[in-house]
């Protein structure tokens, strides 16, 4: 049961995320960058990390993708320019790819990973256990996430307002 | 003041007073003109303390060290050097007063009197050296001193040219000079001329002989004697100190100084260059019109004499043949400098004429100048070219046969010289209206008449000399009869010729009645010239001009050019890396991972 | 039968490498803004597959600073573009060349 949801939501995954880097339209490609979140959280949930499927769907899926869709509608309306297929540059692209993957298995599977069944119950499961160490293992870094949320506020409140004021001119 | 301190200001007197004509005298002639003269003057005086004082010594200074060479400045006083130093003290002051009259009305004075106290100095240099580096750097400074006398009048393009040749051709035979000289140091471990003298000395053919090319490039003796009769464009003051009395007798000078190198095969080698210079010089002489050249041929043939007397063995009769030569060449000189002055420069000699008559003074003192040259029993010339004479009857006898022959030659073209400048009629107006120079041009002449008339009484030198003169060769009997006949009927057919076969009115009687005999003797003149511009134009110009492809190419195309060319290909290849594209930089990112995943992976 | 955890593993690679592809092949900036966030994908997938394979939570955790660090990137990210927009008029890539020589 396990392997055929596992199957279905891969192979969801992998088209989405080759529909997102082949389908000529920005707003087709951000419509399957959503599907493909979605077999991801699938994903997330069948390894019990239930929270994070939850988050993933709700920050990435609900605001990441809407502001790359706000934007893709406000920047590519003058009619997306059709991605011409160049053969050389595909090849070059696709052998990187591939020597990407090679060597990231190479790296992974050095035969120190024989399987083996999954351990314990995974702190992705428990809300406490999970809510737990963030608060005590890993404050600082929350911490350190906060003020880095508040530099990209702050940055990008600057980037736009430097805009607006050269816009006349321009 | 010791004997050292006296020789040193002698050396230096002449470069002082060079560095203060160049410095702050450069447009005032007059003045410039004064200090040269008080120089030439302490020189002379000078001179003749230190040769009259008797103190001979020897003093050396270190200069320079490498390892374990060095170069060491220095003085020898022997008799050779003060004899030397005299005679070039004495003609020296003789000609700086001369100039004063003859370069009067000239806009370069000051340049030419400190060109002359340059060669002072660089003369002083070589007659005082104690070790053969020295002598050689200040051998190249008399050539340098040369050079720039005679292109004292530079607008002329002759005088340049004429000048470049006299440094070229004196350069090729200081090459072989400078070769000896490192032979010398490495065969026998110095090069100083005391204990050259002192020590046992490595005998080898070949020393010598590049020693001698030297004195075969500054002594004008075949094949290098082409740049002396081309050099008669300086000024005649200069050619009578430079080019007739000191500087080439400077190559005799050098030769009597390495005498202890000598081996007998060298030694018959300098003799038949120098007799046969004498010969070949003696026939040019006879078809030349200018005034100068005559003379000029006339000093190759005397300088000739002086080699083969030194080649044949003796010290003494090169030395004073070469004294007596300094005062009756230089009298002839400064005579022909007056004649051209009164002639209105002119140097012709079919335009002159009748001067005996209109310049009485000139007229006599070059008289006794010829009788001196062509050997007149009682003048100076006899006593040291019979000396020359007995020496070759008893060593050499075809040397002997040619050397005698050479002084028919020599009372030959001096008589027509004589004749047909000073007697006879004006041929041109200059000559007409030619009038006698002042005291400064006189006063020389005088001085040098006397000292050629009784120059010759060599016992009555003081014993200053002796070291010297003592080695002239004393004749026996016989042999100092036949000498004496031999030199009396050689004195008697040339001037005898002379004087009747030349007339005075027309141009070159020779050239009139057999153009065979003229036009033969012109190609001998000219053949030496002619052979060396065919090697110049031809062989060397070919090697110069593959060598500028070498450089031109080679040098500066492919290794400068070329590793700039690199460099920018260099430069063009890193510039490409900045595409300005993303995915170009992605790759790279790719890249580095790569090289990360090699180095975790252990592969490098 | 839960999936072992080379498939993951192998599955996060796989991702990790097309979304690699987008990044070198695609022109528009926005696409390939979306790849980049893919790759990111990709790793928490892994992340999170190692920590519930091991009886950690050490991946979960991370994973969580993941998606923080992503989101504000993406913000600012988009700002950028967006300002370059409006000084460029474009965002094809090929076009935004000035740092070429």
């Amino acid at each position: 049961m396990e392997q055929i949801a596992f199957i279905f939501l891969s192979a969801l995954t992998l088209a989405c995320a080759l529909g997102v880097v082949l389908a000529k339209n920005a707003v087709n490609g951000a419509m399957c960058l959503l599907l493909c979140l979605a077999g991801i959280a699938g994903l997330f949930v069948q390894l019990h990390a239930y929270l994070l499927a939850f988050i993933l769907v709700l920050v990435y899926a609900g605001a990441v993708v809407a502001l790359f869709l706000f934007i893709i509608m406000l920047l590519d309306m003058q009619g997306g320019q059709a991605w011409r297929f160049r053969p050389a540059q595909a090849l070059a692209g696709f052998a990187a790819a591939a020597l990407l993957v090679t060597g990231l298995d190479l790296i992974a599977i050095r035969g120190r990973l024989g399987g083996g069944p999954p351990v314990g119950q995974g702190a992705g499961s428990s809300l406490k256990l999970y809510a737990y160490q963030l608060f005590t293992a890993y404050l600082l870094p929350v911490q350190v996430m906060g003020f880095l949320l508040l530099v990209a506020m702050l940055g990008i409140i600057l980037i736009s307002r430097r805009i607006s004021e050269a816009d006349p001119s321009k | 003041m010791t004997p050292t301190h006296i020789a040193l200001s002698v050396l230096l007197a002449p470069l002082a007073s060079a560095a203060l004509i160049t410095l702050l005298l450069g447009r005032r002639g007059g003045l410039a003109s004064a200090v040269s003269v008080v120089a030439a003057l302490f020189i002379a005086c000078g001179a003749l303390w230190l040769a009259f004082g008797g103190d001979r010594f020897t003093a050396s200074w270190e200069w320079l060290r490498f390892g374990s060479f060095a170069v060491a400045l220095g003085i020898k006083l022997d008799d050779l050097a003060a004899l030397m130093l005299s005679i070039v003290g004495v003609v020296g002051l003789c000609v700086h007063v001369f100039s004063l009259g003859y370069m009067r009305d000239d806009a370069a004075r000051a340049r030419y009197f400190g060109g002359l106290s340059v060669f002072m100095f660089s003369m002083i240099g070589i007659v005082l050296a104690d070790n053969l580096f020295m002598m050689f750097i200040f051998w190249e400074l008399v050539g340098f001193s040369s050079y720039f006398l005679i292109n004292h009048w530079r607008e002329l393009a002759s005088a340049s040219d004429a000048a470049k040749k006299a440094f070229i051709v004196n350069r090729v035979g200081d090459f072989g000079f400078l070769l000896g000289i490192i032979l010398c140091y490495w065969a026998n471990g110095t090069v100083s001329l005391s204990e050259l003298g002192a020590g046992h000395v490595v005998y080898s053919r070949l020393i010598p002989l590049l020693l001698f090319c030297g004195a075969i490039g500054k002594s004008a003796q075949l094949p290098l004697q082409v740049w002396l009769p081309d050099a008669m464009e300086g000024p005649t003051p200069v050619s009578a100190l430079i080019h007739a009395a000191t500087m080439v007798a400077a190559g005799i000078y050098m030769l009597c100084r390495i005498d202890v190198l000598m081996v007998p095969q060298a030694r018959t080698v300098i003799a038949w260059v120098g007799t046969l210079t004498a010969l070949y010089a003696a026939m040019c002489a006879i078809t030349q019109r200018d005034i100068k050249k005559v003379l000029a041929y006339s000093t190759i043939s005397q300088l000739g004499y002086m080699v083969a007397a030194f080649g044949l063995g003796s010290v003494g009769a090169a030395m004073f043949h070469l004294t007596t030569h300094a005062f009756f060449k230089a009298l002839l000189f400064l005579g022909s400098g007056s004649v051209i002055l009164g002639c209105h420069h002119e140097q012709d000699i079919f335009r002159m004429g009748g001067l005996r008559s209109r310049m009485p003074v000139t007229f006599w003192t070059f008289t006794i100048a010829v009788a001196a040259i062509i050997g007149m029993p009682g003048l100076a010339g006899f006593f040291s070219k019979d000396a020359i004479l007995v020496l070759a009857f008893e060593n050499n006898r075809a040397v002997f046969s040619v050397l005698a022959f050479t002084a028919i030659l020599t009372a030959f073209y001096m008589i027509r010289l004589w004749k047909i400048v000073f007697l006879g009629e004006p041929a041109g107006e200059p000559a007409r209206h030619a009038h006698e120079g002042g005291i400064s041009l006189t006063a020389p002449l005088v001085l040098l008449a006397a000292l050629s008339a009784v120059g010759g009484y060599w016992r009555a030198y003081p014993r200053a000399f002796d070291g010297v003169f003592s080695q002239i060769p004393e004749a026996g009997g016989a042999t100092h009869a036949i000498v004496l006949a031999t030199s009396l009927v050689v004195l008697v057919a040339g001037a005898g010729t002379a004087l009747a076969y030349y007339a005075t009115d027309g141009g070159d009687t020779l050239e009139r009645r057999s153009p065979g005999a003229f036009r033969f003797l012109g190609a001998l003149r000219s053949s030496f010239d002619t052979g060396y511009d065919f090697y110049v134009a031809e062989v060397q110009q070919r090697a110069a001009l593959v060598l500028n492809f070498i450089d031109v190419v080679g040098l500066s195309g492919i290794v400068v050019r070329g590793l700039a060319g690199a460099t920018e290909m260099f430069g063009f290849g890193i510039r490409a890396l900045h595409t300005g594209r993303l995915s170009t930089y992605v790759y790279w990112f790719l890249g580095g991972v790569v090289v990360l995943w090699a180095f975790a992976a252990g592969v490098l | 039968m839960t999936p072992s955890l080379d498939a993951y593993v192998m599955l996060s690679s796989a991702l990790f490498a097309i979304g690699f592809l987008g990044v070198l092949v695609r022109r528009n900036t926005l696409v390939i803004f979306m790849c980049l966030e893919l790759m990111l994908v990709a790793a928490t997938l892994a992340l999170v597959a190692f920590s519930r394979f091991n009886g950690t939570e050490d991946g979960d955790v991370f994973v969580f600073f993941i998606l923080t660090v992503a989101a504000a990137e993406v913000a600012v990210g988009l700002a950028i573009i967006v300002a370059l927009f409006r000084l460029r008029q474009t965002i094809q890539v090929d076009r935004l060349n000035s740092m070429r020589h």
